[in-house]
């Protein structure tokens, strides 16, 4: 995404001159449209004089002065406070599709907030920011505390902060599940919602922003070398980590502090400074600036079409959230059009820097990993809970137990190893750590069918169930191909297309999440890997889809092992490149999606098993994926397992847990690695 | 001694004969195809508690039921036996914990549609949805209390209950009437957080309490098929002299936050004194709570308002 700039011709040093006109017709038109509505009952001066004054005689003007202009202020502080942040963590850790919430700011203000409303309520009353503010302080703290050793270097620091990210939003969405009841609150903080009726959160906010901003903009020059890569930046006497780990503290203060108060808005904080690079703000000073303006207007913006969706539609809150994610997810797909085709961004290492795990032989490793596989189906087949308490189950009556905890348990090992694979190839594909079956956006779109179904209010029974999820993950493949077909299948592109489809996906989830009910659990269920409901059929027709491709995949390792070295090198060793992406890209797709609809999309393992396999000692492409396969297999076999015994009778998506196994491993492992 | 026997063996087939009866068998038409049994169920499972409500309205104790727990807490009554086990949540129930039960029917909703040929290996499984896309729940839940009489031979109970809640609400509805409390509008309302209301809408449970009532709900459009919407506070100002009751709970604080917003003691109902709290009542559950909002609203709105929640 550096590399967009450097095409461009020297001879044009001035900013162009789209962005102060973008930046004034974005405030402009969503100012306008947020005044709109209210002249027919106030008159244009007293709209104006909302922010400072109010009639107490007309009621009008009271809710202007208490509901509306706060409203207004705070979208425009949250929304300058999300983009400034944001530019900030793109310039520290180099990647497009970094930002706040890759660090786990959002998922540990939600832990915060959920903790306390489940055990503390009172601490809500007193403070309902301190919460949030510690949550987003412990996830970043658990960040750096682990990349501490290894200087803090932008592959490292996305890897934990999404670790971190999906351990705790694991938590959070298991409380949910169990506890739902308790916290409607969470399900809209968790949507984000900008309804103010007060200037106090607002008059308590600008202070903060203000200082941490102010904070930020003194790291402005130790940041701008951090541009120039890691080697460079030292030898001219930058102190690196340093600069980063304090960069990104105030980037997390900063989002923490302004999230607390409403909630998770989502992708602002990816938005902003995508759009303001995509408007030809060059250096870092233009980009924190434009960014931080943009931020502003698209959060406006979002939030009026949030309100105005709220009054048009059966007058139910449509949170602020669901518009980010809508205006958020075209801008991303302009910048999939805008970004030049780019495998590596200068600043990003395209491995672990100081990360590299001594070589283990293979064999022993997948021996070892197999070992504890087939150890786990025989303690999930024997030893489980019963109304009763604990019982053993013999072999001789593994027929009768077979039924409840057998299909269940084969599927989830070959949705564990078919995400391993596709998460390997897509991460060898893209060059990019963050690469994922999720990322891919397959996943996604079989998700964004059940929100949809969901959304319509009709009720679907498993087949439907299945038919939509392949429809979806289908439909998005195609939408993928055809987006990614510029660029040859490279790269970030993928990644980028396959995160507009999936930020869309996240409008529909917290517009449902928001609306309340049982809907949002069931669907949560489902979409964090619901192994309780796969039946035998589906179980061996996994079984035999996932031979199929594998059998397939050992034909075509080879071009894995050339396609990193670049497109040139590539083609002159005689590999058809843009045919061997689109092939990788396929199975890649039919791996994620066999394991998408038959557990859920969001799981994890996709993105987890492939580091787990270089943690384990395996660097090229064949032990790798091997490995991976197996580790996801064995991460969701036991997630499986303990998906059902860890609070029997109730159960928890196998998905959540085998975050929760993988993530603690992963962390074990980089902590480990970073003291070695 | 021997005449005792005697008599104890002819009680003991009575009591057979009786309860092997045939007319409880029979084949019923729901949601999700048809049900035939061949006898009169003992032993049901209920998955939801709308369903777990209706069985203990009819004096049938559920061998299982899920999320007892929770239950306890959010519907209270009709009050549910303790030694009842829990047999997972009410979004993903554990079936080895029900085929554990061996029960010889399971009571579930639409809800639970894609698991629904795996609850079928273990029981007859009668699916009815209070809640679901374009139903009325209160002849949706009178629907599933009758049936249920039918299926477990207590049609006298749910014909009992029935003419109960009518009585209730009639007497409630005079009630206000004689205390001219029919006037105004009601708001019906849960606080989520200090910013959010669920406000419950003309097609839910509650209306029926309402209409019932003489009451008008204040809120004009329709909710989501559970009979609700999530909304901003300031949506409820316009409604400007309807009254707001308040169903427990509130978050503690909530009172103080409200106090200090202008924009709150401003509203027209709270400079009027016409905020009403009461306890809490479950929204989604079958006809029982119907009976209690209206008793609980008639003896609120008596005992006059105030200017804040409790």
């Amino acid at each position: 995404m550096y590399a967009s700039t450097s095409g461009m011709p020297a001879s044009r040093p001035v900013m162009p001159a789209r962005l102060p006109i973008a930046a004034i017709l974005l405030w402009l038109g969503a100012l306008l449209a947020r005044a709109v509505p209210w002249l027919d009952q106030l008159d244009a001066g007293a709209v104006l004089s909302a922010f400072w004054a109010f009639n107490p005689d007309n009621y009008s003007s009271v809710l202007a002065h208490f509901s509306w202009a706060p409203r207004v202020s705070i979208a425009i502080l949250i929304g300058c406070g999300l983009g400034l942040a944001g530019a900030v963590t793109q310039q520290v850790l180099g990647n497009p599709l970094a930002s706040p919430t890759t660090l786990g700011v959002e998922a540990g203000g939600q832990f915060g907030v959920t903790v306390a409303t489940l055990f503390a309520p009172g601490l809500l009353a007193f403070s309902p920011d301190l919460v949030a503010i510690a949550g987003g302080l412990i996830a970043i703290g658990m960040v750096i505390a682990l990349t501490w050793r290894l200087g803090f270097s932008p592959v490292t620091v996305i890897l934990a902060g999404l670790v971190i990210t999906f351990f705790l939003g694991a938590l959070n969405m298991a409380f949910l599940l169990l506890k739902g009841e308790w916290l409607g609150n969470l399900f809209i903080w968790g949507a984000g919602s900008l309804v103010q009726n007060n200037w106090a959160p607002f008059m308590e906010l600008w202070p903060r922003v203000l200082v941490i901003s102010v904070l930020i903009l003194l790291l402005m020059r130790p940041l701008q070398v951090l541009q120039l890569g890691q080697s460079s930046a030292s030898s001219l006497g930058a102190r690196v980590g340093l600069i980063r780990a304090l960069a990104l503290f105030l980037v997390v203060l900063m989002t923490a502090t302004v999230v607390s108060r409403v909630g998770v808005v989502a992708f602002v904080g990816l938005a902003a400074p995508v759009l303001a690079r995509l408007l030809g703000a060059r250096t870092f000073a233009s980009r924190i600036l434009w960014s931080t303006l943009m931020g502003g207007g698209l959060l406006l913006l979002a939030d009026t079409l949030a309100h105005w969706a709220s009054t048009w539609g059966d007058g139910s809150l449509v949170p602020t959230g669901t518009t980010t994610a809508l205006i958020g997810g075209p801008i991303i797909l302009l910048a999939l059009q805008g970004f030049r085709n780019t495998h590596h961004m200068p600043g990003q290492e395209s491995n672990l820097a100081g990360f590299q795990p001594s070589r283990r032989a293979p064999l022993l490793v997948s021996g070892i990993v197999s070992g504890l596989i087939a150890l786990t189906v025989v303690v999930s087949m024997s030893w489980s809970p019963g109304l009763d308490g604990w019982n053993w189950t013999p072999v001789t009556q593994w027929d009768d137990a077979w039924v409840w905890r057998g299909p269940r348990l084969l599927a989830a090992m070959l949705a564990g190893v078919a995400l391993g694979l596709a998460g390997t190839l897509i991460q060898r594909m893209t060059g990019n750590p963050m690469g994922s079956p999720e990322m891919l956006g397959i996943s996604g779109g079989a998700a964004l069918a059940m929100v949809l179904i969901v959304l319509t209010g009709a009720d679907v029974g498993r087949a439907g169930q299945l038919g939509a999820a392949t429809l979806g993950a289908a439909g998005a493949l195609g939408l993928l191909i055809l987006l990614a077909r510029k660029h040859r299948f490279a790269g970030n592109q993928l990644l980028l297309g396959g995160l507009a489809l999936y930020v869309f996906m996240d409008a529909g989830l917290r517009l449902v999440m928001a609306s309340g009910g049982t809907v949002a659990s069931q669907l949560l269920n489902w979409m964090y890997g619901s192994t309780w409901l796969v039946s035998e059929t589906e179980a061996f027709g996994l079984l035999g889809f996932i031979l199929l491709i594998c059998g397939l995949l050992a034909l075509i390792v080879r071009p894995l092992t050339i396609l990193p070295l670049g497109d040139t090198s590539a083609s002159s060793l005689g590999l058809p490149v843009t045919k061997a992406r689109l092939l990788l890209l396929l199975l890649a797709a039919v791996l994620t999606a066999s394991a998408t609809v038959v557990i859920g999309p969001l799981s994890f393992v996709g993105l987890i098993a492939p580091h787990l396999a270089r943690v384990l000692g395996q660097q090229t492409v064949g032990r790798q994926l091997i490995v991976a396969g197996l580790v996801g297999g064995l991460l969701l076999t036991l997630a499986d397992y303990l998906s059902r015994i860890v609070v029997f009778p109730n159960q928890l998506p196998a998905g959540l847990l085998a975050a929760l196994v993988g993530g603690v491993y992963f962390l074990w492992g980089l902590s480990r690695h970073g003291k070695a | 001694m021997c005449t005792e026997r005697v008599a104890k063996t002819l009680t003991a087939m009575i009591l057979i004969g009786v309860l092997s009866l045939p007319a409880s068998a029979g084949t019923w038409q729901h949601e999700g195809g048809s049900l035939a049994l061949d006898e009169q169920p003992q032993r049901v499972v209920a998955l939801n508690w709308a369903a777990t409500e209706a069985l203990l309205l009819l004096g049938v104790t559920p061998v299982g039921v899920a999320d007892r727990d929770g239950y306890d807490v959010w519907v209270n009554e009709p009050q549910l036996p303790e030694d009842v086990p829990n047999i997972g949540t009410r979004v993903a129930p554990s079936l080895e914990a029900i085929a554990e039960l061996k029960p010889d029917l399971i009571v579930t909703s639409a809800e639970m549609a894609p698991a629904a040929k795996l609850l079928e290996r273990i029981a007859p499984t009668y699916v009815i949805s209070v809640y679901k896309e374009g139903s009325k729940p209160f002849e949706k839940a009178t629907d599933m209390l009758t049936t249920l009489g039918e299926m477990l031979g207590r049609e006298d109970h749910a014909e009992s209950i029935l003419a109960d809640i009518d009585n209730t609400l009639e007497t409630q509805r005079l009630r206000l009437e004689a205390a001219g409390l029919t006037d105004r509008p009601v708001a019906l309302v849960n606080f989520m957080d200090a910013r959010h209301v669920r406000i419950y809408a003309p097609n839910g449970l509650y209306q029926s309490a309402l209409n019932a009532l003489g009451l008008e709900n204040a809120w004009p459009r329709q909710g989501n098929f559970w009979g609700f919407s999530v909304v901003g506070l300031e949506s409820i100002a316009p409604y400007e002299d309807s009254r707001i009751v308040v169903i427990s709970p509130t978050a503690p604080g909530l009172a103080d936050t409200l106090a200090s917003s202008p924009f709150w003691t401003y509203l027209p109902a709270v400079n009027r004194h016409q905020v009403y709290e009461i306890d809490a009542i479950w929204p989604f559950g079958g006809v029982f709570p119907v009976k209690r909002l209206a008793t609980m609203l008639a003896d609120s709105l008596l005992a006059g308002g105030s200017d804040n929640v409790r």
